[in-house]
């Protein structure tokens, strides 16, 4: 069947199935030696996401980032807890709209950059006049 | 040594629920809602639930049927959304999730709203109030109000006092409140609008000149026991500070579970129950597995609409099952034992059942001969699996398991996204 189960499977309580398939519970023949080892596998929230409860996915629309990495079609890992900070990729409501831009936070004011030449950069007076939706962590960049 | 200041602090309760949930969940991701007038529309499409402000602003009343609001929606910029549960029951999660950090005595209340267990002085509680307030909006993206107090019943009240009044900034604690203020909001806050009191109860109290909320916390407890309820006296006696609701854990909301829905079109036949019921007896049976849970007892009902002129009828069967269960085949046949009692040409608007006696599985296995066919095979994860994969209704056990020509299944023709639940649908950004 091709199915790997670790001890792991058998402590969480699982089904009288899970144990029969476990390598443990057979009592004849030589155990896996791998089973001593086998600690789950890699498991992608475990690493992209570091607060589940304050973290969305959202999908990308259109090519203003493009410079970022960002393309159109990717899906970015986006929490919306952190402080945004210059540089950060952020998420900003702009007339009514999620949109995505570089955060640039200089003392001659507040940007919203675009990562592409053709599209222009958008001005705010203070932070305190944009709403930040949330920050961008990691770009799942379709290759 | 513990310090004195400590020792004195009696435990308090926070009472923290989302203004307008759904409404809320909904413009967490869809910022151009901000503003408008929103109303969230019931099981299938029916009437109006959920209303922003701005919607109650223009007089619409819950329950107001859509078919009423539609012909002004355009001219008055009203929108109208579907009732996404999947959202809704996701951004809940998150929302209780959240206040667990605060709080390790947490009940949830409902979908929107919960009890925690705090402590401290009150400048220690009111800036607690604030971090949860002000958390919940930055991680979720959702408003919340908190009310403090020392009693349940008086955390709800603060609560409404913190929505309603903009000068306490969302978060109302009951023993920063003055006394004078304290007495002059319960003289002008009608008794019904307290926990608990509603409709009969409310005009058996006027009769005694129990007309405001402070007539009621200077009623006579043992009086109020003997005329109405110890109930009753329980409310007021939590009304002058003293606890009686005691703090529930969280799994008591889990020592059921219902699955009961109204149909967009009736079922007039018992063959069109049976198909309803095999579905239900497969969500439940997915629930379950996901919380680990078994079950005993498995209640089955339909009922007729009250509001056709027609024949009632109110069916319903309690089956108790063989060995504690999560088998959906099982808990689907255990269900069909309602059908002898349909009758065929009655029109069923709603049918559900509902699962007691739930318990972890796998403690106690059931005894070699009792053990279930199914359960070995694991049908129920695998048809989670295919359902989670092609979608409801891909796959279905025997009469449920028809794709097309399900004609009951649930209106929801203006739902938004399931931005948080299906990778398909996730919220879009615009890079322009």
């Amino acid at each position: 069947m091709g199915v790997i189960v670790g001890p792991r499977v058998i402590d969480a309580g699982a089904s009288l199935f899970s144990v029969l398939i476990s390598p443990v519970a057979v009592a004849a023949g030589f155990p896996s030696p791998a089973q001593d080892y086998f600690d789950g596998r890699i498991d992608l929230n475990a690493h992209l996401i570091k607060d589940i409860t304050s973290t969305f996915v959202v999908r990308v629309t259109g090519n203003s980032m493009e410079g970022a990495g960002i393309s159109d079609g990717d899906e970015l890992i986006v929490n919306r807890a952190l402080e945004p900070k210059d540089g950060s990729v952020v998420i900003a409501v702009l007339d009514g709209e999620l949109t995505v831009k570089r955060l640039r936070i200089t003392a001659r004011g507040v940007v919203l950059q675009a990562e592409n030449p053709r599209y222009p950069d958008i001005k705010v007076p203070a932070l305190s006049d944009l709403t930040i939706w949330g920050v961008a962590t990691r770009c799942l960049h379709h290759v | 040594m513990a310090k004195p200041a400590l020792m004195r602090s009696m435990p308090q309760i926070a009472h923290v629920d989302v203004n307008c949930f759904y409404a809320s969940a909904e413009r967490a991701f869809d910022p151009s809602l901000e503003g408008r007038p929103l109303v969230i529309l019931s099981n299938n499409d029916g009437c109006a639930v959920t209303r922003s402000p701005e919607a109650k602003a223009l007089g619409i009343a819950t329950g107001e049927p859509w078919f009423k609001l539609a012909p002004r929606a355009k001219e008055w910029g009203l929108v109208a959304k579907s009732s996404n549960y999947e959202l809704y029951g996701d951004i809940s999660a998150r929302v209780m999730e959240l206040l667990g950090r605060y709080s390790a005595w947490l009940e949830v209340y409902s979908i929107d709203e919960a009890f925690l267990g705090v402590k401290g002085e009150p400048d220690q509680l009111l800036p607690l109030g604030r971090t949860i307030r002000d958390a919940v909006r930055r991680h979720v993206g959702v408003p919340v109000c908190v009310g403090i107090a020392p009693t349940k019943t008086l955390a709800k009240l603060c609560n409404k006092w913190a929505k309603n009044n903009p000068a306490f900034g969302g978060v109302c604690l009951w023993e920063a409140v003055p006394h004078d203020v304290q007495d002059n909001l319960l003289a002008r806050l009608p008794v019904d609008e307290i926990w608990g009191i509603a409709g009969r109860l409310t005009r058996r109290l006027n009769v005694l000149g129990i007309f405001t909320v402070r007539d009621l916390v200077r009623a006579d407890p043992v009086m109020i026991r003997d005329k109405f309820s110890v109930v009753l006296m329980r409310t007021v006696l939590e009304l002058r500070g003293t606890p009686c609701i005691p703090m529930e854990e969280e799994r008591i909301g889990r020592d059921q579970l219902i699955f009961s829905r109204s149909f967009a079109t009736p079922v007039t036949t018992a063959e069109g129950l049976r198909q309803v019921l095999g579905i239900y007896g497969q969500q439940a049976s997915a629930r379950l597995s996901k919380h680990g849970l078994q079950a005993k007892v498995l209640t089955a009902f339909a009922a007729t609409s009250p509001f056709r002129q027609q024949e009632q009828a109110y069916p319903s069967v309690c089956v108790s099952l063989p060995t504690p269960t999560a088998d959906p085949l099982l808990l689907a046949r255990a269900a069909h034992a309602l059908l002898p009692q349909i009758r065929d040409g009655l029109k069923y608007a709603k049918a559900g059942i509902m699962l007691t006696d739930l318990r972890p599985s796998g403690n106690q296995p059931p005894l070699e001969p009792f053990e279930n066919p199914h359960e070995e095979r694991g049908i129920g994860p695998l048809l989670e699996d295919v359902s989670k994969r092609f979608g409801r209704g891909s796959i279905g056990l025997g009469h449920a398991g028809i794709k097309t020509g399900l004609d009951w299944t649930m209106k929801r023709d203006m739902r938004s996204p399931r931005y948080t639940t299906h990778w398909d649908e996730l919220p879009v950004v615009r890079a322009a």
